[in-house]
């Protein structure tokens, strides 16, 4: 593995508070779990309300991973949420019959969410790399682009839609599924390919990982079309989940997605972090989402509640920063 | 004023068989400006040869010349005696010419077998475009290069926790992995303490030992003093001599940097 864990060093305390700070996120869920279970014990009462919980964190958890990869490689995506109302929506009229109805086929459906977003994704990496626009600014400008296309598009719901194309998402033994194995996938591809590593390099010095020998445009299209790819598939499942396209479909995701990455150890400037440890921070934020749904509190304080989630982990972020700085500085000058 | 001369000369001139290295009536120019002219220099076999000169004294340039970031607008290279092109980085590490450049490339968030093996990870398994690094040979060698370079280090070690001596030696590290025939070295100690210091410079030692050939470009008097084994000294674009550290004390060196004459 690229990054320092505490088996590389012989100091027993400093190895367990390191593997600690690397691998945060589980110990919090443990806690959350714990939590739910004293104050809200319907969140876990059977097999069939966790795989609820799951269910509905798939969607969440595909704009995570897109979100994540982006973070690896010192660059932002805001327009994760947009990518995916956006793709959705295209999908959805081009599949619906009193609408567009261009096709009728579930495939020719998931190929243009898919591309649509994948599209979207690769045009936000050429502007980036190619013009030398701010990651941020870029990927804002299409956050309301995209979130004003969808709307556009259609101000109503559409709903006729193929059972094949929502099948998808709506079980939750796929959905999860296939969540699961893309999680899984990616992280190999993070952990074991050159590909990965370039993503890694990228995100720790760009100018370093150009003299090398990457090609760092190149690279920042592939984040770029990767995270759209995954926000195409976060449209195709969150379609799936209510078989309906809403204009408000995925909308106000991106801050989830970026609460979830970080708590989950994605490095804010890039170059750290792993995907298995984004994927705790989709089930913690699905745990709260779930837990406070049950226990009766209000839409309006569960979004504060979300936002209050995302400074923790900020803080949280900064704290485990500091302090691994700390212990590896001292081992470094042992 | 001299224009690109592209024509291939079939009789390259007999070459000293010591002479890894030979610049022939080199020049570059940058729109009008004239960086370079009159370039003649041999780099021997084995020997640590320094690069020295005024800001502005084209160091840089003929660096970037023999490194492939920059093309000469006139003049050839010749590599044992046969004549050579090159136009990037990559054609010159094919012919075995690896530059460590003064701000290291380092990925500070990364380890040093990552590092090392940034971009050329052995891997054990390929199909198409998927390849899988094989990471216990990259550490294994890793390792091996690192205690070549007599360096105590684990290659699992985070690079941004390095002092300024062991960051400039992984950087080092790198460019050994590609087994170099030429090692291109950029102001390697000028941002080092006095430890940092001696210990590249011991290093630097024991690979002209093994063999390697090395350029330095230096600013520093007792790096060149005691490191080199020739001195090229660049004034206003043009070699204003080539002398043993022997035959020269700080002050002719100084007169030659600063004046171009002893």
């Amino acid at each position: 593995m690229s990054v320092v864990t505490s088996l590389d060093f012989d100091g027993g305390t400093d190895g367990v508070v390191l593997t600690l700070l690397d691998n945060m996120i589980w110990p919090i869920l443990a806690v959350a779990v714990l939590g739910a279970l004293v104050f809200v014990p319907q969140t876990f009462t059977n097999l069939r309300s966790i795989e609820l919980l799951l269910h509905s964190s798939v969607g969440l958890g595909f704009l995570v991973l897109a979100e994540s990869i982006c973070l690896i490689s010192g660059h932002f995506d805001l327009s994760v949420g947009s990518i995916a109302g956006f793709s959705a929506m295209f999908a959805a009229l081009v599949l619906s019959p009193s609408n567009w109805a261009v096709f009728a086929s579930p495939v020719a459906g998931v190929v243009t969410i898919l591309l649509v977003g994948a599209l979207i994704g690769v045009v936000n990496g050429v502007f980036i790399s190619k013009l030398g626009i701010n990651p941020f600014l870029q990927t804002l400008a299409f956050l309301i682009i995209f979130e004003g296309a969808k709307i556009s598009l259609s101000s109503l719901p559409v709903s006729d839609l193929p059972s094949g194309y929502t099948a998808i998402g709506a079980s939750a033994e796929v959905a999860v599924g296939a969540l699961l194995l893309t999680f899984l996938v990616v992280a190999i591809l993070m952990k074991r390919t050159p590909f990965g590593q370039s993503i890694y390099a990228l995100g720790s010095e760009k100018e370093s990982a150009r003299a090398v020998g990457i090609d760092t445009d190149r690279m920042i299209i592939a984040v770029y079309g990767l995270s759209g790819l995954f926000a195409g598939v976060g449209g195709l499942m969150l379609t799936g989940y209510t078989t309906v396209v809403s204009p408000d479909t995925a909308s106000g995701l991106v801050f989830p997605a970026f609460a979830a990455s970080v708590i989950g150890g994605i490095s804010l400037f890039g170059g750290r972090g792993k995907v298995s440890g984004a994927l705790g921070g989709v089930l913690l934020l699905g745990l709260v989402q779930t837990a406070l749904n049950l226990s009766g509190i209000g839409v309006a304080q569960i979004q504060a509640v979300n936002g209050l989630i995302l400074l923790i982990a900020i803080l949280l972020y900064n704290t485990r920063s500091n302090i691994r700085q700390r212990i590896l500085s001292a081992e470094a000058t042992q | 004023m001299s224009t690109t001369d592209n024509t291939a000369r079939p009789d390259a001139p007999d070459a000293d068989p010591e002479t890894l290295i030979r610049f022939e009536n080199i020049e570059k120019q940058f729109g009008r400006l004239v960086a370079l002219e009159n370039i003649e220099l041999e780099i021997e076999e084995g020997e640590i040869l320094a690069l020295v000169g005024d800001n502005g004294a084209g160091k840089s340039t003929l660096m970037n010349i023999l490194c492939g970031v920059h093309q000469q607008t006139a003049g050839h290279i010749y590599y044992r005696g046969e004549r050579i092109t090159f136009s990037n980085p990559s054609g010159a590490r094919d012919l075995g010419i690896e530059t460590v450049y003064q701000d290291l490339a380092l990925m500070n968030d990364l380890d040093i077998a990552s590092n090392v093996f940034m971009d050329q990870f052995p891997t054990r398994f390929e199909a198409g475009p998927l390849r899988i690094i094989d990471w216990a040979t990259t550490y294994e060698r890793t390792g091996e290069i690192l205690e070549f370079l007599n360096l105590d280090l684990d290659p699992h070690s985070e690079v941004s926790f390095l002092s300024g001596g062991e960051r400039q030696l992984v950087a080092i590290a790198r460019a050994i992995s590609f087994d170099p025939e030429l090692l291109i070295l950029d102001e390697p100690t000028s941002a080092l303490s006095v430890a940092g210091t001696e210990l590249v410079q011991e290093r630097m030692k024991q690979l002209r030992e093994e063999g390697h050939t090395q350029v330095v470009v230096s600013h520093s008097f007792e790096e060149v003093f005691d490191l080199a084994d020739r001195i090229a000294v660049l004034y206003q674009g043009e070699i204003a001599e080539v002398v043993s550290p022997d035959e020269v004390d700080k002050r002719t060196l100084t007169n030659l940097i600063t004046t171009g004459r002893r």
